[in-house]
């Protein structure tokens, strides 16, 4: 039984799995973003070039290790680690073989919500610790797009919550495999303001104010470089796959059995359809200046996502 | 060996002006547009030097900027090379023994490939890219 458990952490739905997710969803957000601007993208490492994020990855395990003189070095080098743990930790309460996550416990969505915060204070860490102006910056911009994406989000999510009557993200999943409809359908609203507080928690391109590379370098990943930014890339990556599984599991069914095809599967079609819907927005829209990201949020973003709320209460949603 | 194919299979650019006249610059720019997708071979325009394997300089080097470009060359992590797009960066061209001028790149910093050319074309400047994967890949760089 331990050695069971043991190998679901580590290699089936559990870490090597998700690092292997992790790998392809880039490789497939890549390929997705090179063709909708008409070109090929990766195409001679690995067959169509699969093996070209491993590739990026390895090399820069492979670069030197460059720590600044001016950093805060204890800080400098444990944010990456945080940083790649956070999202892989998160990814085990989300249900990915079966109809109930690895380690999922009641309030586990408030859980996410927490992770999602401390990854955001993570990000801010290690842009203050490089004690570079661009990086302060870019850390700085970071935490100001946390304080305003962060209550549309959580609205949203409670939506699905309030919807299933439970707080786990596993109860949502069984609640909407018993009802045999999915919070998409019950809750567009709530799944479009998700959507785009995802985009905005990933800084993909239209919130990519953080790293705004025509303005602030490379924004709070300035300074690092070889094996913490190696480290950061499959963070980037990991929060990539967790985003697009709180989407499938909240909103479009999670891993649902459909016939004689496993749970997986389904899971892994639906969560590829959502990384293709980030890389195209990615590709469609430009960056929002700061203040039009924070009115946004605020003036519009904030008050819909109430009315969905409302919607639920009044049984419309629901 | 199997750093060297990692090596040669995600070469991550950055480029840097040393006070050329922007004609190189606009053919690099080219270069990396969706026309000529260079990111098949895995290149990647980085704007900070300590994401990028690939110094590409373009322009004679000023008196002014000389510092700044073995700054610039210092902040890049091991393994980094360095390729001299256009004729200025090669040799100094037609700006040599000018009064302000340091002369080619490789007076200042040491030079792994040459592209020739006033512009050189963006075909050319893959070229030239792809002979230093190339080398990359048979080792013949320390490191």
């Amino acid at each position: 039984m331990l050695a069971y458990d043991l190998f679901q952490l580590i290699v089936f739905p559990g870490a090597l799995f998700l690092f292997c997710l992790a790998f392809l969803y880039e490789w497939v957000d890549r390929k997705f973003f090179a063709k909708v601007q008409n070109r090929y993208g990766p195409l001679y490492t690995g067959t169509l070039g699969l093996l070209q994020p491993v590739a990026d990855f390895l090399k820069l395990l492979y670069k030197e290790d460059l720590v600044p003189k001016a950093c805060d070095r204890n800080i400098f080098s444990s944010v990456p680690i945080v940083y790649v743990v956070l999202p892989l930790t998160t990814l085990f309460i989300i249900p990915i073989s079966g109809q109930t996550g690895l380690v999922a416990f009641n309030g586990d969505l408030i859980f996410v919500m927490f992770i999602f915060a401390l990854m955001t204070i993570t990000v801010f860490l290690a842009g203050w610790s490089s004690m570079s102006r661009f990086s302060i910056i870019g850390s700085v911009r970071s935490a100001l797009q946390m304080l305003s994406y962060e209550i549309p989000l959580g609205l949203a999510l409670i939506g699905p919550a309030i919807a299933a009557k439970s707080l786990s993200i596993s109860s949502i999943v069984q609640w909407q495999s018993a009802n045999a409809t999915w919070g998409l359908w019950l809750q567009p609203i709530g799944f479009g303001v998700f959507f785009i507080c995802m985009l905005a928690e990933l800084e993909l391109v239209p919130f990519d104010i953080p790293e705004a590379d025509t303005e602030i370098v490379a924004g709070w990943r300035t300074e690092f470089s070889g094996r913490k930014l190696a480290m950061f890339r499959l963070g980037r990556d990991l929060e990539i796959v967790l985003a697009s599984a709180l989407v499938t599991s909240l909103f479009l069914g999670g891993a649902q059995p459909l016939g004689l095809i496993p749970p997986v599967l389904v899971f892994l079609v639906k969560s590829l359809f959502v990384v293709i819907m980030l890389s195209f927005a990615r590709a469609l829209f430009a960056r929002f200046r700061i203040d039009q990201m924070i009115a946004g949020m605020w003036k519009y973003l904030l008050p819909i996502a109430i009315l969905q709320i409302i919607l639920i209460q009044l049984g419309l949603g629901v | 060996m199997a750093s060297r194919w990692v090596r040669s299979k995600s070469p991550w650019l950055i480029h840097f002006n040393t006070g050329g006249c922007n004609g190189c610059d606009i053919e690099f720019v080219a270069a990396i547009t969706p026309r000529f997708d260079i990111e098949r071979f895995g290149i990647i325009l980085q704007g900070s030097p300590r994401h990028a394997d690939i110094l590409a300089v373009t322009g004679p080097v000023t008196l002014q900027i000389a510092d700044r470009l073995k700054r610039v060359y210092e902040q890049m992590p091991d393994p980094k090379f360095v390729v001299a797009l256009g004729a200025c960066a090669v040799s100094g061209s037609p700006f040599k023994d000018c009064y302000s001028v340091h002369g080619g790149v490789d007076t200042v910093i040491p030079v792994d490939a040459y592209v020739p050319g006033c512009a050189p074309k963006p075909e050319a400047m893959i070229y030239g890219i792809a002979k230093l994967i190339q080398k990359m890949r048979g080792g013949d760089k320390n490191g």
